[in-house]
């Protein structure tokens, strides 16, 4: 008999019986425990139906225990008569729930599906790095489990994770790698590609050596493992990428979804078993929160580390649905069957409805409050109790009856969202905890987001659209008391968008200036709020196609400590080229140099005359050909086009190349002069420079650069006069009559021809 | 997306291209003058969505109407501070 403290790493379905378990003990040793641990899925439906699946499961080789029992059904308001369905074997419940609902498929099957780990965690509070207290016999065999610590500790203690970097020497997808490169401990390797056998060998003795619980690769999903195990199956040399001894790895295929009007690629993916493999190319969230963002998501979706920095944040935020109902006895219904109510044409128009989303009033505007709900979707969940289940709440705040499944399993998430936040504002800039904190909280950030949109998904398990209307029905109302209090005050409301407004007032310079605002929004809503800045300046600019019309989300503008706030813009664009997109950037900065307004005309000139740089460096081939690439994402198989856009031509020459695009992965090209226009990026030979489309450059980045200056007076024909001619002039903009717009009328754009007469 | 009813914009533009006809048989400055009605109409949408009538254009028309008032108080003031200014 042992005691063992550590810290849990892995977790999944023993070969024989129960879980095995990983723990990284206090002694430094990687322990394998087993544990016992029955799993039961549910089958409910029409009686005589029901006897015969019992009847035939008594039959089974695998021998379940049967029980009969009543469940709660979240959607059913009597408790349900279920035939109960035990196994001791974990690895064969799910071929015996597939066998079981083919032969009985008109039968409503609960809990049916679930990932191991959840049921874990339901059943102990267990979670991916979760300090635990086992007790173990002499074969390892666990007697007893305590869970130590829980996923809302603010400072979990940092686990003792062994990580070994490894990724090629080159994009594989661009051009064939010579070297892998590995980093252990600060300790950097190079191992040549080729002999193949030296490199598995060297692999190999590293892999024993070093002994990672974290292999954390470049491209190690989609390229890197995969040949890695071709060379091992080849050269019959056995590679331990897996801790369990005899087991293969798990791969997983490539594949496109549709998510939120968008299509999405999905690499294949490579999990290993006793240790955990992540690839940061193919991780969902990875360029938002890097390893300490994957790290928190496992440790609140109880899903193992490997997993949870693979899968989106919908699938997160359903498995803390599922540990949730689980732990209170909730069935997890395998289909959802609810369909939508009958409702009327009068009840249809009022609530499908999304959040208010206002139309800005265009030009620049100094000294701006931008005012903010805290996680107000999230907020108005837990406080009204809006839940699939839950009566349609009649007030903001407040219900009468007990908390529905969303509200909590929310609620822990919400509470240490807003105590990370409230940390890390007061956090001086230096301090480390502070970027961990932001990983953190960028973590919640997109499953409390994803909550939302997973209760008005068909699809979902817990996904009632009633409640995701009821979100959104409360949300225009709070917005609306946030914009009556906010006017009562005698503030003008230059903009709103869902949970946030953009406030000015004669005089409101300050933070504190903006407090009795905020002390009257919180008062008549009562739902958190918080300043999310002062502006300096900030421009909402026109629709790009009619300059008459303001869009709600193209504004940019610096807050008082210098900081820049860009959206809708080349600079957030995934598909700007990185020459653009840093050009803009750059301008930007400069702009945000200016503390008054009369220091504003100075930085235009000033950007302008980047502007102008840069022109000349494009001109003169100064700018590297990487800089100039264009990622274009692919929304459809290629036969799928009736008339292709620069996207589609640059994959259609990568797959006479060999390669095989698909729908939602990004195609890089670059613009050239001829028929095609494109030249894909990743085909095997150099582009030829000379062929550039230096001209299509040049729009873009006046474009761009039109985009940032238009709120000064500059459109894209001014910007192309001056910086093509040598006018070393000084610049006179039409600026104070810009800066004086105050009133809450739109200004036409007026053509600047009196400037162009003065400059040229 | 996995809407049951046109958004409040998708319903604007229906509306607006309802008018095509019209447009097609005014002349080119009449046309000019009516987009920017159009245009004037569209400030509003969020206001419109909200407002949930079953037949929209009423509202548009009235969002219009707001913004040719707006228009109206705007030059009433101007004229009056030219006025002012004409007297001192």
């Amino acid at each position: 008999m042992a005691d063992l403290t550590g810290w849990l790493l892995d977790l999944y379905e023993d070969d024989d019986e129960g879980v095995a378990l990983w723990l990284l003990g206090d002694d430094g040793e990687r322990h394998r425990l087993r544990q016992d641990f029955p799993v039961t899925f549910f089958a409910a439906g029409d009686r005589g139906r029901l006897r015969e699946l019992w009847s035939w499961l008594r039959r089974h080789p695998l021998q379940p225990h049967l029980a009969r029992g009543r469940r709660r059904d979240l959607f059913r308001e009597e408790p349900l008569t279920v035939l109960s369905i035990e196994l001791d074997s974990t690895i064969r419940q799910p071929q015996l729930f597939q066998e079981a609902s083919e032969r009985f498929p008109n039968l409503d099957y609960y809990d049916a599906d679930l990932h191991i780990a959840l049921r874990h965690a339901a059943r102990f509070g267990s979670f991916p790095l979760a300090r635990c207290h086992v007790r173990a016999d002499r074969e390892g065999r666990v007697q007893a489990l305590r869970v130590l610590d829980s996923p809302w500790d603010l400072d979990p203690p940092p686990a003792p994770l062994r990580v070994l970097a490894l990724q090629p020497d080159c994009d594989p997808a661009h051009t064939d790698p010579q070297a892998l490169l590995a980093r252990f401990e600060g300790q950097d390797y190079r191992f040549s590609l080729q002999p193949e056998r030296s490199l598995l060998v060297n692999l190999r003795a590293l892999l024993h050596r070093t002994d990672p619980d974290l292999l954390l690769t470049s491209s190690g999903d989609t390229w890197l493992l995969p040949r890695l195990l071709t060379l091992s199956r080849e050269q019959r040399l056995p590679l331990p990428l897996n801790r369990e001894p005899g087991l293969g790895v798990l791969q997983k295929k490539e594949g496109s979804y549709f998510s939120y009007g968008q299509i999405i690629y999905r690499g294949q993916q490579v999990l290993l078993y006793g240790r955990c493999h992540i690839d940061c190319r193919n991780a969902m969230m990875w360029q938002n929160y890097d390893l300490e963002g994957a790290l928190e998501t496992a440790r609140i979706t109880a899903l193992p580390l490997q997993v949870a920095a693979r899968v989106s944040p919908g699938t997160g935020i359903s498995s803390m649905q599922i540990t949730t109902a689980l732990h209170h006895g909730i069935l997890v219904p395998w289909r959802k069957q609810q369909p939508e109510q009958p409702k009327t044409a009068a009840d249809l128009i009022r609530f499908d409805q999304g959040g208010l989303v206002y139309q800005p009033i265009t030009g620049l505007h100094f000294d701006v409050g931008m005012v903010d709900f805290i996680s107000m979707y999230p907020s108005i969940m837990v406080r009204s109790n809006i839940s699939p289940e839950t009566p349609f709440p009649d007030r903001l705040v407040g219900s009468d009856h007990p908390p529905g499944l969303i509200p909590l399993t929310l609620a822990p998430l919400l509470e240490k969202r807003v105590a990370l936040k409230q940390r890390t504002l007061s956090l001086p800039s230096w301090d480390p905890r502070r970027r961990l904190d932001k990983a953190r909280s960028s973590a919640h950030k997109w499953l409390l987001v994803t909550c939302f949109g997973y209760l008005g998904y068909k699809n979902a398990r817990f996904g009632r659209i009633e409640a995701h209307e009821a979100v959104t029905t409360w949300g225009r109302e709070a917005l609306l008391r946030a914009k009556e209090a906010a006017e009562d005050l005698g503030f003008t409301v230059l903009h709103m968008y869902v949970d946030g407004l953009w406030v000015q007032k004669e005089g409101c310079r300050q933070p504190a200036d903006f407090q009795p605002l905020l002390e009257e929004v919180a008062a008549c809503t009562s739902l958190p709020v918080a300043l999310d800045g002062v502006y300096r300046w900030v421009a909402f600019l026109p629709s790009r196609l009619d300059a008459r019309l303001s869009v709600p989300n193209r504004y940019f503008g610096v807050f008082q400590d210098g900081s820049v706030k860009a959206r809708g813009i080349d600079l957030r664009r995934r598909d700007s080229a990185p020459f653009v997109a840093d050009t803009q950037r750059e301008m930007l900065r400069c702009l945000s140099r200016a503390k008054e307004p009369d220091a504003l005309q100075a930085s235009v000139g000033a950007a302008v005359e980047i502007l102008r740089c840069r022109l000349k460096e494009l001109h003169t081939g100064a700018v590297p050909l990487e800089d100039l690439l264009v990622g274009k994402r692919l929304s459809k198989e290629l036969g799928g086009y009736r008339v292709p856009s620069p996207g589609a031509r640059a994959a259609k020459q990568l797959a006479a190349a060999g390669k095989t695009p698909r729908p939602g992965q990004r195609v890089r090209l670059l613009f050239i002069r001829g028929k095609e226009g494109v030249c894909a990026w990743d085909l095997p030979g150099p582009p030829d420079p000379q062929a550039l489309d230096l001209e299509y450059y040049e729009r873009l980045l006046l474009r761009a650069a039109a985009n940032l200056l238009q709120p000064f007076g500059l459109d894209e024909c001014t910007l192309r006069v001056w910086t093509c001619g040598n006018s070393g002039e000084q610049l006179s903009l039409p600026l104070r009559a810009w800066c004086r717009q105050r009133e809450p009328y739109r200004m036409p754009l007026q053509p600047l021809q009196n400037v162009l007469k003065d400059c040229s | 997306m996995g809407r049951t009813l046109p958004s409040i914009t998708q319903a604007f533009i229906q509306e607006q291209e309802a008018f095509a006809r019209f447009r097609r048989a005014l002349r080119r400055a009449d046309q000019l003058a009516l987009d920017d009605l159009f245009a004037s109409a569209r400030q509003h949408l969020s206001a419109t969505a909200y407002a949930s009538h079953a037949l929209p254009m009423e509202t548009f028309l009235l969002s219009m109407l707001l913004e040719q008032h707006k228009e109206v108080l705007r030059l009433r003031r101007e004229l009056d501070e030219l006025r002012e200014a004409l007297r001192g």
